[in-house]
């Protein structure tokens, strides 16, 4: 019966999309490149100008991810998707950020986020996202909006004045909300150019080695995640074929039934570059998680580990569940977090993180002694650990409280 | 004609004015040496000199209290933090709810809830504890610990904070400062500040 539903409400949507992003049905090649480009005219010098001094506060930002190994992969994926001549016209910033999302400004400057990177679960996946962003970019789509909306900054301008008036805290933070939702609109493109786009990115993902099936994955996890979000947090499922008002972007569930259709039926059996994708990412994967996790958001975490643990429960996963569920800390949470550590501690009795946690959560759930001597284990693969102090008065080190 | 201009001068003017005094009058002023009651809890402390108390509050049991302004030298104390409490005001309950202080939670998790509650309500990525030792707070056997994250405005800033977990509430003070200059130029103030402690 569900399946029915579903699969009714997928044709609704196919009708849906066939009518937004145009009668083609396979997204065709995208067009030879133009080369190298320069602004013309005042409004897009302006732009790239402003875009260029973005660019070099973002050159000193703290949160630019600098790992070179990561940054070459990347840009490996780009140029991949793309082509090689395309790609020399972005440069990739990643940054952490733990939510899903990238950009690309009008000068070529490219920001992935690494809650991006987190969600990705191949190449092919990190590469429709990528080609989507460098489609905007192809099609200058940003200043056709910027044109459309300059109006606004005017009000900007004014509002700037009273605030540095007002001068206090308040006051600022009131204008970098109205900052925001205004240049939030100027630089958001509208629905129709996000399915150019989309179509464009589609257009780069089939003409390239990637499986361009992949990309309607991207949507149809983000749905799932929101719906483990909302079903933790116990608020209405999100309705993912409504489209809002101010919605920037279609809605998901279009854009997910719109990639499969524009997806090229002769490259469902490329590779999607799976296991390469979870190699380059490995080294920066706890930290991703880290951030992931520590944002509270239970629903949406554990379906991010669960999608991650498809190709079997790694140490560093296993460690950051245990984490994520003692920070909920109910009192199942912690005998389950004591299991999720207890299972990183068998594969990998070298990391000092699954002992700390299993430590903490197997005191609190009143098995002192074990949870000491998992505390001793810590201390002796870190005893230079920032809270080693701490732990030390939590289980002292001449055996027994 | 003249008039006209002056007329719609002193409309402007005063519509500035407008603006700015509440917010002036809004915050408050801690004279030193006289001991005050903070965060709405009996947690007292007596400042060696003039504090700023600022009027907009983090929490319903948090008090933020400035040097040099706001985000720039800030003290908040967190008075009698209950189990089942978020640290701060929760702008979204349901959709962005913060972390909660438990009746289980342990001394030395304390830095990862002031963590997990930054994270959350800022949206930030960045933040480590640098450091967590034994400390005496309020006269009790508390913790004190260092944190560096890099806030939602992209300026790394340095932490330090003190707690106890007394009768099963928790009492805190934090102190956040920028990196570049004011975190060392005014962390002395805070020790001195947070020594005067008492419950």
């Amino acid at each position: 019966m569900r399946k029915g539903v579903a699969a009714l409400m997928a044709t609704a949507v196919a009708v849906l999309s066939s009518a937004t992003y145009g009668a083609s049905s396979i997204a065709p090649l995208p067009p030879p490149y133009a080369g190298a480009y320069q602004p013309v005219g005042v409004d897009e010098i302006g732009a790239w100008r402003e875009a260029d001094e973005d660019e070099q506060m973002l050159a000193n930002s703290p949160i630019v991810i600098r790992d070179e190994a990561l940054n070459a992969y990347v840009r490996q994926v780009l140029c991949d998707t793309v082509g090689n001549d395309r790609c020399k016209a972005a440069r990739i910033y990643i940054m952490r950020v733990p939510v899903f999302n990238a950009s690309m400004s009008p000068n070529g400057t490219m920001r992935v986020n690494s809650g991006l990177l987190l969600r990705m679960r191949n190449e092919a996946e990190l590469a429709t996202i990528l080609g989507h962003e460098f489609g905007h970019f192809e099609q200058r789509h940003t200043l056709n909006r910027w044109k459309a909306t300059r109006s606004a900054t005017d009000l900007l301008s004014w509002a700037q004045v009273f605030a540095s008036l007002g001068s206090s805290y308040q006051s600022y933070a009131n204008f970098n909300d109205l900052e925001l939702s205004v240049y939030g609109r100027i630089y958001r493109f509208g629905r129709d150019q996000e399915r150019e786009a989309d179509a464009l990115g589609l257009g780069y993902l089939n003409s390239s080695t990637l499986r361009p099936q992949a990309a309607s994955a991207v949507w149809q996890n983000l749905m799932n995640e929101q719906e483990a979000s909302a079903l933790a947090k116990g608020v209405k499922k999100p309705n993912f074929n409504k489209i809002a008002f101010f919605a920037s972007h279609p809605p998901e569930g279009e854009r997910a039934a719109a990639m499969t259709m524009l997806a090229d039926p002769a490259g469902d059996n490329r590779e999607d570059g799976g296991a390469r994708y979870a190699a380059a990412l490995a080294p920066l994967l706890p930290s991703f998680l880290d951030d992931q996790i520590k944002l509270n958001d239970f629903g949406a975490s554990d379906y991010i580990l669960s999608a991650l643990a498809i190709r079997g429960w790694t140490a560093p996963l296993l460690l950051a569940r245990g984490d994520l569920y003692r920070a909920r800390g109910n009192p199942r949470d912690l005998v389950q977090a004591a299991e999720f550590y207890g299972k990183a501690v068998e594969m990998d009795a070298t990391l000092p993180e699954a002992q700390r946690g299993l430590g903490l959560s197997l005191i609190k759930t009143g098995r002192r002694t074990e949870g000491q001597a998992a505390l001793r284990r810590y201390l002796e693969l870190k005893p230079n650990a920032a809270d080693a102090a701490m732990i030390k008065m939590l289980a002292p080190v001449a055996g027994g409280q | 004609m003249m008039n006209k201009t002056m007329w719609t001068r002193s409309v402007a003017i005063s519509a500035v004015v407008m603006l700015t005094v509440p917010v002036a009058l809004a915050n408050g002023y801690r004279a030193k040496n006289i001991p005050v009651e903070v965060a709405k809890s009996a947690m007292k402390v007596t400042p060696v000199r003039d504090w700023n108390s600022l009027s907009i509050r983090p929490g319903k049991k948090a008090e933020t209290w400035t040097l040099d302004g706001e985000r720039l030298n800030d003290v908040t104390f967190y008075g009698g933090i209950a189990p089942g409490e978020p640290l701060i005001r929760e702008s979204s309950k349901k959709h962005k709810p913060l972390p909660k202080f438990t009746s289980e939670t342990l001394l030395i998790e304390i830095p990862e809830l002031l963590e997990g509650t930054y994270r959350t309500d800022k949206g930030i990525g960045a933040f480590s504890v640098t450091g967590s030792n034994p400390d005496h707070f309020l006269g009790q056997d508390g913790i004190r610990f260092t944190y560096t994250y890099v806030d939602a405005d992209n300026l790394p800033r340095k932490g330090e904070a003190r707690a106890a977990v007394i009768k099963g509430q928790l009492y805190m003070a934090t102190f956040d400062a920028p990196r570049l200059h004011y975190f060392d130029a005014t962390l002395d103030d805070f020790h001195i500040l947070t020594d005067s402690a008492t419950l």
